[in-house]
């Protein structure tokens, strides 16, 4: 093996064109990442509250919205939000945005199944004493039971970054530069070695994934040792 | 330009057939996946058990690299990358055959039996200690006692996660596509560049692959009430 | 969340009206009043649009015309990498606003899209490893690779029906394909094959192992593409391309990327840009 094609190309398997370009490979998989995360912590979050709510309508459509999304591979959601996108909001959207659209809704649909569990998880007794209190439904939700649960989601979320991370890999499909594709870019015009550069881009993938699951398993156990005290 | 719908696209005639042909390759490669990723995936889940330093580290490794890189990633490696590293007889053997079907196998396989292995082992910790030292004092072997007494109680409490595994393996076989794997996702890419009717040849796909994974959540909740609820009430 | 899912289920049932309409503006204006050309062009098919792994540009002769048209339309050239397979949606759906990416002018797609005039002129062959192939006779019941959602994966299926065709994202990764021995041949554009077999002679690994044999199954005339009904646009490029011909810039761009003694040598023979009608009637 010669890892020579690895060094020549270094800085754009980094940083794609930039800054002569946009950002590209491993910049810009940490950006789709971390937008999209941030968005569908947002998004998991409302999603995963509705899909509790007292309302049996409101319920109904955001459960099975949710399963919908569940049912179906990334790939597909990528292709329906490259299709219906610009549809919808209009020309001139460039597909970067369309990728963290579709990670967004895709991961929303997990995340909002982690919010429900968290939620789940609070004892009963905390609402009862809440609302015993003279709080409202929506203050109890808002001041006793989610800060407890999100602190017990912390570690699925970083897992969940995990997932992202692997998953912002098939923007390589609509042509988005990110390492993925800046690796098929330069495997495409070297031609001869495609196992170096395959297997130098899945170590970066797995470092950079490892240290977030290392990171989560630390919280984890972080978050249960203080719980218990 | 108006859009026109045109279901008959897909309903009918050539390109549905194309469809169809794209359904029995995604069921294919999902269950010969699905079969040897569970395989897999016990090995490794009693290799990551194992006592002797050098299996766990093995296993420990393998589980911890193939679950934290893309599935893509993988495939790419094992379609284009695994050229170098296989002898040539090998090479040209797999090639006869069509080898992009074995690598869209090979990376399924391996890249969910880690998940899988994690999920058994999670399974087995559950199963009290008690039936080891139990089963060891009759006089059963480690081994023994593991694939004749503990597995087979762990792999019952694991067959919720396990079908969600197997459901994710048959989303994520769409990835196939990328290396020339004529499954669903290549067929409806392939009707949306025939006719220019991407709406229709998508939406099809969708159903078919939503619906699937509506059934097989839906058998795996009846598991749950049939067969899990009473022996955990017990 | 009730409503977004609503908006969501509209927007599919309405996606057909919306579609068009809302894209069959003037580009030219468009254009113009943005400041920047955005153009969907290839990234790995030499010498039709690459990155040079030194300068990180966009080079080719896709690229150039861009540059050129431009530089006309007195706004700046930007690039976007696209496929075979993505390269009509990206335009339809006004992700770039015109097309340079080797594409083969055909009735079927001059349907959904406006070409301009024949910009290049060429004709699917196969690329293979030296004294494989000599005729279509060879190809029968193996597998050749080419591109997802190209013209010449459609042709070569009516030329070797008993071939087994294997479509990639782009034609390198086909040609990968071919260097392993998981294909027989690879089958595009000429042109396009040319480019590829001269990255594999600067090869020493692959130097003088493979050819383009002389078997052509169809001729390729490429157009840039245009939304359907953006007419000033499409006059305005027509213009500028049939003005390089006259000026000899077509010319000089076709001997700067296909001279002889380059590396992807090919003879422009009487080819010249002209008001054409070849591939869509």
């Amino acid at each position: 093996m010669d890892f020579q094609v690895v060094w020549d190309n270094l800085s754009y398997f980094f940083v794609g064109r930039y800054p002569k370009g946009p950002l590209g490979g491993v910049g810009l998989t940490l950006y789709l990442a971390v937008v999209a995360l941030a968005l569908s912590f947002v998004g998991g979050l409302i999603l995963g509250l509705l899909s509790i709510s007292r309302n049996r309508a409101v319920r109904w459509v955001s459960s099975s919205f949710i399963q919908i999304i569940r049912g179906m591979p990334l790939l597909m959601v990528i292709f329906w939000m490259f299709f219906l996108l610009p549809a919808l909001f209009g020309k001139g959207m460039p597909a970067s945005m369309t990728v963290i659209t579709a990670l967004t809704l895709f991961t929303s649909a997990y995340m909002s199944e982690i919010v429900r569990a968290g939620i789940m998880g609070i004892p009963k007794g905390q609402t009862e004493a809440a609302v015993s209190t003279g709080l409202t439904h929506r203050q109890t939700m808002l001041y006793v039971v989610l800060p407890q649960a999100l602190r017990n989601m912390i570690p699925s979320f970083v897992n969940q970054f995990v997932s992202m991370i692997k998953d912002t890999s098939l923007a390589f499909i609509v042509g988005v530069a990110e390492l993925t594709q800046i690796a098929t870019q330069v495997n495409n015009r070297t031609m001869m070695y495609p196992t170096e550069i395959f297997l130098f881009i899945a170590v970066i993938y797995f470092v950079i994934c490892f240290a977030f699951t290392e990171l989560s398993r630390w919280l984890e156990r972080r978050l249960a040792y203080t719980k218990s005290i | 330009m108006n859009y026109q719908f045109d279901w008959a696209v897909v309903t009918s005639g050539k390109y549905f057939e194309w469809l169809v042909s794209g359904v029995v390759v995604t069921v294919k490669i999902s269950v010969v996946s699905i079969a040897l990723s569970f395989l897999l995936g016990l090995v490794i889940a009693v290799m990551r058990m194992s006592r002797f330093r050098p299996v766990y580290w093995f296993a420990h490794g393998y589980l911890e690299f193939f679950r934290n890189t893309p599935l893509l990633v993988q495939i790419f490696f094992w379609y284009f990358g695994s050229y170098k590293v296989l002898p040539d007889a090998v090479n040209q053997w797999l090639n006869a055959q069509g080898f992009e079907f074995a690598a869209a196998v090979i990376a399924l396989t391996i890249y969910t039996s880690a998940f899988i292995a994690e999920d058994i082992r999670s399974g087995v910790r559950s199963i009290p200690k008690e039936q080891m030292e139990a089963a060891r004092s009759a006089g059963f072997s480690y081994v023994r006692s593991m694939f004749y007494i503990i597995l087979p109680q762990a792999v019952r409490l694991t067959i919720p996660p396990l079908i969600n595994q197997f459901l994710n393996l048959t989303k994520n076989s769409s990835l196939a596509m990328t290396i020339g794997v004529a499954e669903l996702m290549y067929q409806a890419r392939q009707v949306e560049s025939y006719t220019f009717k991407g709406f229709e040849a998508f939406s099809a796909a969708t159903v078919v692959y939503v619906g699937l994974s509506f059934a097989i959540t839906g058998l795996m909740t009846l598991y749950d009430r049939k067969v899990l609820q009473p022996i955990k009430v017990r | 969340m009730a409503r977004k899912t609503a908006l969501v289920i509209a927007a599919a049932a309405l996606v057909a009206a919306m579609f068009g309409s809302a894209l069959a503006a003037d580009t030219l204006a468009d254009v113009k009043k943005k400041g920047v050309l955005v153009a969907g062009v290839k990234d790995s098919t030499p010498p039709f649009g690459s990155v040079d792994p030194n300068t990180k540009e966009y080079v080719g002769y896709d690229v150039d015309f861009i540059r050129a048209i431009a530089k006309k339309a007195g706004v700046k050239a930007e690039f976007q990498p696209v496929t075979s397979a993505n390269r009509m949606p990206m335009l339809q759906e006004g992700r770039v606003d015109i097309l340079a990416a080797t594409m083969t002018k055909t009735p079927e797609r001059a349907k959904q899209i406006d070409f301009s005039y024949t910009y290049f002129l060429t004709g699917q062959k196969f690329l293979t490893k030296v004294g494989t192939v000599k005729s279509l006779k060879d190809l029968e019941g193996k597998a050749i690779g080419t591109a997802k959602g190209s013209t010449s994966e459609q042709n070569v299926a009516k030329a070797v029906p008993s071939a087994k065709i294997l479509s990639f994202d782009d034609y390198p990764q086909a040609v990968l394909a071919l260097i392993q021995g998981k294909v027989i041949a690879v089958t595009t554009d000429e042109s396009i094959l040319a480019g590829q077999l001269g990255k594999l002679e600067k090869n020493p690994a692959s130097k003088g192992k493979f050819e383009i044999p002389d078997v052509q199954i169809s001729e390729e005339p490429y157009g840039l593409g245009m939304r359907k009904g953006d007419t000033n646009w499409v006059k305005f490029v027509n213009d500028t391309i049939l003005e390089m011909e006259k000026s000899g810039e077509a010319k000089k761009l076709f001997d700067k990327y296909f001279a002889p003694d380059g590396d992807n040598p090919m003879k422009r023979g009487t080819f010249k840009i002209t008001a054409d009608e070849r591939g869509i009637k």
